[in-house]
């Protein structure tokens, strides 16, 4: 189990990764993101529930930028990703500026999102070598670690449509990994994935817990349970509750989380 | 009562004794660089477009837009009479010939192989585009994801993969340019068809001559229908699950690939 926020050695300076301030996002008549106050502090393992249509993957995705926001203000490592503010407006950052800070943020995908026409270690080390000019033998001897730690060094030469879907969603980690993150955000990660290989995928990410600061969007309670520091139940764009997986699992206050939760628990 | 004369038809088909008139062989030439340079020029021109296309600076749009409306709407052989003489009336570019080496590029050559590039350009635009909005979006945001900006993304994620949708249809349009190559006649280029032209000027046997130009042609798309089945069947092997594209005789034949 992993041990409580609080006996964490950064107990005292409660180091703020993710910031969220007032967030709003509409799609068209749709207020997708609707008023969201949140803070991740680092190590921290978040994970985000709620029924689909809720807002969480769309909440998810503007932490890195891949979705837009309409108004307030999201920080990462203390700075503003993908805008600056400009007489009160938010103005969107040059794109090299956004992918220097992309680059910080480790992501993983519901679909995987391998590069199909490259081996599993060409996908680990493609961001390495071209992103942050490593070496190419360096960033080859990184891979073959991050694909040890995954359990594929069995693997390095196979393309993704030779894998099965849990070890696809492997690879997809270790090259997410391999960019060294200070926070991994991972959307649905086994959604897509045939039951049989839900477990293999969930073990490299409890283990990765141990050490990182992660968000997660996901159905799996028992993953939470298990690993999560706090949950998140949204539905609306809002946030309806937030608590200790115990606090939220156990003894929601909501009637909303209540009747979600009677629907995935049972 | 006209008779088909055998003789002048062998003579004109036969490439021993039909190369060895000087104009047809640098006519089959010059229809072979042409096509090639066309192609290429065009497959840059459609590479560019296509991303202008796409670009976030709405006037890159309209200008892409513009160049495709414009060249896929009106004729190519009102574009190279355009090119050709327009230009050289205007005084912009008067087409002088180029000497590199023992070759000469005529002002006609230089003119038509622009015309056919631009022309190409415009096609190929909407090819490319095809063949990037074919790529699952999932594969830009990881790109984006893993710190890459657009143009690394494109260069490094997209376009690779876009290369395999996109290289059918190329071939395609690469068929189609060498029969093209033949309209550059009006404009007295000395390729293929021109030769033919010239020699019927002078024993005006038009039926022997131009049936025996076809062949050539017929030659030149049977042989690259080979080659382009080859790099089709090679790209199918490696990498990624590629559309079923129809097979060589299916595209000789114009059969349905059912």
């Amino acid at each position: 189990m992993k041990t409580s926020l609080h006996l964490k050695p950064t107990k005292n300076k409660r180091e703020i990764i993710v910031k969220f301030e007032n967030v709003h996002k509409y799609f068209g008549d749709i207020h997708c993101i609707n008023n969201i106050n949140l803070e991740v502090a680092k190590n921290e393992v978040l994970v985000i529930i709620g029924p689909s249509g809720s807002g969480k993957s769309t909440l998810l995705r503007s932490i890195n930028h891949l979705e837009k926001i309409n108004s307030g203000s999201i920080t990462v490592y203390g700075r503003m990703l993908g805008y600056y503010e400009k007489d009160g407006k938010l103005v969107e950052e040059k794109e090299q500026v956004i992918a220097r800070q992309r680059a910080e943020i480790g992501m993983v995908f519901q679909r995987f999102n391998l590069f199909p026409h490259l081996t599993s270690l060409e996908n680990i080390i493609e961001s390495p070598i071209h992103v942050r000019k490593i070496a190419r033998e360096e960033a080859i001897a990184e891979a073959k670690k991050l694909l040890k730690r995954v359990g594929l060094e069995d693997k390095a030469e196979s393309y993704p449509r030779q894998l099965s879907g849990g070890q696809q969603q492997r690879i997809a980690i270790a090259r997410a990994l391999a960019m060294k993150p200070g926070l991994m955000l991972f959307d649905e990660p086994t959604s897509a994935l045939d039951p049989e290989m839900i477990g293999e995928v969930l073990d490299v990410m409890k283990e990765l817990a141990q050490e990182m600061t992660m968000i997660v969007v996901t159905h799996e309670i028992g993953f939470a349970r298990a690993t999560a520091d706090r949950v998140i139940f949204m539905d609306d764009g809002q946030i309806i509750e937030e608590g200790t997986p115990k606090q939220v699992f156990e003894s929601p206050r909501q009637e909303r989380t209540k009747a979600f939760l009677s629907k995935v628990l049972i | 009562m006209y008779f088909f004369d055998w003789n002048t038809f062998w003579n004109y088909l036969w490439p021993v004794t039909a190369l060895q008139n000087p104009l047809i062989r640098s006519g089959l030439i010059v229809t072979i660089l042409v096509s090639i340079i066309a192609q290429a020029v065009g497959v840059i021109l459609g590479l560019v477009t296509a991303l202008g296309k796409m670009s976030k600076f709405a006037p890159l749009r309209w200008i892409a837009d513009a160049y495709i409306w414009y060249f896929r709407g009106t004729p190519l052989l009102v574009q190279m009479m355009l090119l050709y003489f327009g230009l050289g009336v205007m005084h912009i570019y008067d087409f002088p010939d180029i000497h590199i080496g023992l070759m000469t590029i005529t002002g006609a050559i230089q003119a038509g192989t622009f015309a056919l590039a631009v022309n190409e350009g415009a096609y190929m635009a909407e090819i490319v585009r095809a063949g990037i909005e074919a790529i699952d979006p999932g594969q830009m945001e990881a790109a984006k994801s893993l710190g890459m900006t657009f143009g690394q993304a494109m260069r490094r994620i997209i376009l690779p993969q876009a290369t395999k949708v996109i290289i059918p249809p190329l071939g395609n349009e690469f068929n189609n340019m060498m029969k093209t190559t033949s309209i550059m006649q009006v404009i007295s280029a000395g390729e293929l068809f021109f030769a033919y032209t010239q020699v019927n000027a002078r024993i005006f046997k038009p039926f022997e001559l131009f049936i025996a130009a076809s062949l050539y042609y017929l030659l030149l798309t049977t042989i690259w229908s080979i080659i382009q089945n080859r790099i089709e069947a090679s790209l199918g092997e490696r990498k990624i699950p590629t559309v079923r594209t129809p097979g060589m005789f299916q595209r000789l034949l114009g059969a349905k690939g059912h």
